[in-house]
């Protein structure tokens, strides 16, 4: 498996707040944690796209960021690709009751939200470090 | 009647997907809460059997970020009627020049489209349910 670049692919789930979050963590991977090296995938181009999707996660790891734990991010891409090299289920960093919120648009982040994306992008990091060293 | 699910892509790559998620969240939270819902589309892609029954044969509104419609291929993989597919590229003509921000966050310009697209989803909700009845 080449490791020069990681995938890291979120949920985005559209029915509760860890979905939410998910989807924050991994803009924040690609934009400041570790840009460069982070590539994303919209998780339903597994079933849309042209397979280049489906080939990405079978020659570079991926790390799966779910909102709950349906894992969905996680079961997609192991059931379309190839095992995920690290996972992370939000749910278990803020609690299940909070990850389970309503979903949240971005204008009505809050403090508390921002911490949420906080905890779980620095869980990401030393996943991604793991991975990458 | 069932509510009609209204399902965006939530592309993470560029701010068409954030554009399109955040229209169906105001469709699905603000305008239309009691004629629509929306669902998770990482759940969708799945394809679990919880999904399915929730999605098989119900009418369904998908707003895709691209070209590629992730989210009408994915629903319609499920089982689920797409009565109207849109795309957020078909409404960019009259905002030419105008900056909506990115996958992260959406700029005042971007706002204003959202709102646009999400009107036009309400209008096709409303549409929906007078036909039904």
């Amino acid at each position: 498996m080449i490791v020069n670049k990681i995938g890291v692919i979120g949920c985005s789930g559209e029915e509760c707040l860890g979905g939410t979050i998910s989807r924050l963590v991994v803009r924040k991977m690609l934009e400041e944690l570790r840009p460069g090296m982070t590539t994303s995938l919209c998780l339903p181009l597994f079933i849309a796209g042209d397979g280049g999707e489906r080939e990405f996660a079978e020659k570079y790891p991926t790390i799966s960021i779910d909102g709950c734990s349906k894992c969905c991010a996680k079961r997609a891409i192991e059931k379309y690709s190839n095992a995920v090299a690290g996972s992370i289920d939000i749910s278990e960093i803020i609690g299940e009751d909070k990850a389970l919120e309503k979903p949240l648009s971005t204008r009505n982040l809050t403090a508390e939200h921002l911490e949420f994306v906080k905890q779980t992008a620095e869980k990401t990091c030393e996943i991604y470090d793991g991975i990458s060293s | 009647m069932s509510k009609i699910k209204v399902i965006p892509c939530s592309g993470i790559g560029k701010v068409l997907g954030l554009l399109a998620r955040e229209s169906v969240l105001m469709v699905t939270q603000e305008k239309c809460p009691n004629e629509s819902e929306t669902l998770c589309l990482a759940h969708v892609v799945t394809g679990d059997d919880e999904v399915v029954a929730k999605i098989k044969g119900q009418p369904c509104i998908t707003m895709d970020g691209c070209p590629k419609y992730c989210a009408k291929k994915s629903v319609e993989a499920a089982g689920g009627e797409v009565d109207h597919s849109y795309k957020v590229p078909d409404f960019m003509k009259p905002h030419r020049g105008e900056e909506h921000g990115t996958g992260t966050y959406l700029t005042a310009d971007g706002w204003k489209f959202a709102e646009e697209l999400s009107d036009i989803l309400a209008k096709t909700v409303i549409e929906m349910q007078e036909e039904v009845r």
